[in-house]
């Protein structure tokens, strides 16, 4: 009988020893630290730095749109809060964004950001309530950013310089 | 009497519940760990973790390595999955076997250099020796020797030859090599540069393997789910005790 208590306990344990180093190896994490937080957001308690999310979005509403990611990256290190990422990918568009061309470079930075944003709020619609932006959702600022990659006649139109920034 | 019968009793049982703990749990566990650290490197600049899936051509190596564990009988298949066991029995053996199959793989992952010529150089020697060795007569006892000789040279070709030749600072081996092919491009024997702790872990990992495959030895020499069957004799003698008496 204790031959099979032995049998069922080694086979729970290893199991779930085994499916660590295959989620270990998916996530590559590259330090302890990572190790942690991905532990964190696999777990589901995962949670942003508040503070440096705010000197972030100061630096945003100031224009310093690079000083801006980089605070919220190290925000956001595992990069699983999907409000981070749809700031993330607002910089890079308000960035790009030039009356005469939009710089595709940070436009499609913009874009796999704001696909990682849709991913992390599949299941529920994330509505940013910031009265500074005029794109609140993560749709809008998707089809912006993919209308700004498109090559088209447009393009050449002398009207494009009265569009405005959103 | 009765005293030396329970004293032999209880060394049974005690026996036969080590090889179980042996078998289904300090293994698998001793396998999946050379499993995980046979693909981690740490990054000479920064000393991050690098993990390196284990490439197609090694999972090959782990495949060719099985058929010489059975004919040198370091694993008894007969006897640890077959029809009369129970199927908790089966599934923990196969779930063994294959904890073994993947640490082979990563244990030549260990020692493989991760890219260009001398990978493959290295891929066919050890799928050569593996291949000669399947035509020849293995005991466990030779095969552990044979095994740890392969991995040992492997080791000291790639972690203490090649980890010096491609070394930041330029070692002794750098400069002779640097001499005697100069005017040669190094391009195709190109390989990238590790912290030394990814040594020490690939030693620890080969240590590792070569230790669980030798405590194989000693699970398989008596059968998986004796502790069962113990018991069941052991209430069997005591009933016929109390029936004699």
């Amino acid at each position: 009988m204790k031959s099979k208590v032995i049998q069922v306990a080694g086979l729970v344990l290893t199991i779930a020893y085994a499916a660590l180093i295959i989620w270990i190896y998916a996530t590559e994490p590259r330090t302890f630290k990572e190790v942690a937080t991905s532990a964190e957001v696999g777990s589901g308690t995962y949670q942003i730095n508040q503070e440096k999310f705010d000197a972030g979005h100061a630096l945003f509403l100031r224009e310093q749109f690079r000083a801006a990611r980089d605070e919220w990256q190290r925000a956001d290190p595992a990069q699983g809060d999907a409000r981070t990422q749809f700031y993330i990918a607002y910089s890079f568009y308000r960035e790009g964004w030039g009356r005469v061309y939009y710089d595709q470079d940070l436009f499609k930075q913009g874009l796999e950001a704001a696909n990682r944003a849709a991913n992390l709020a599949a299941t529920a619609q994330l509505i940013i309530d910031d009265p500074n932006l005029q794109m609140h959702t993560i749709a809008e600022l998707k089809a912006e950013l993919e209308q700004g990659m498109e090559r088209s006649w447009s393009d050449v139109s002398p009207l494009k310089v009265l569009r405005a920034r959103k | 009497m009765p005293v030396l019968h329970a004293r032999k009793k209880m060394t049974t049982n005690n026996r036969s519940r080590n090889r179980a703990l042996l078998h289904f749990v300090v293994l698998p566990l001793l396998f999946l760990t050379v499993t995980l650290l046979g693909g981690l490197r740490i990054n000479a600049d920064d000393h991050a973790f690098i993990f390196v899936a284990p490439p197609l051509v090694t999972l090959l190596l782990a495949v060719l390595l099985m058929p010489l564990f059975v004919r040198g009988r370091l694993i008894e298949i007969d006897r640890w999955v077959a029809s009369d066991r129970s199927p908790l029995t089966n599934i923990s053996s196969v779930w063994m076997l294959l904890t073994l199959f993947f640490a082979s793989a990563q244990a030549f992952n260990s020692v493989l250099p991760e890219r260009g010529l001398l990978h493959w150089l290295f891929s066919f020697f050890f799928l050569w020796t593996l291949w000669n060795n399947q035509f020849s007569l293995f005991d466990a006892r030779r095969l552990l020797r044979s095994l740890t000789v392969l991995f040992g040279t492997a080791f000291v070709l790639k972690h203490l030859l090649l980890a010096s030749l491609y070394s930041s600072d330029g070692g002794l081996l750098k400069k002779l090599a640097g001499a005697l092919l100069q005017g040669v491009s190094l391009g195709t024997l190109d390989a990238p540069a590790f912290a030394p702790a990814t040594g020490y872990i690939s030693f620890f990992t080969l240590a590792l393997y070569v230790a669980g495959l030798v405590l194989l030895t000693f699970a398989s020499d008596d059968d998986v789910d004796d502790a069962v069957q113990t018991e069941q004799l052991a209430q069997r003698e005591s009933a016929l005790v109390d029936r004699e008496s």
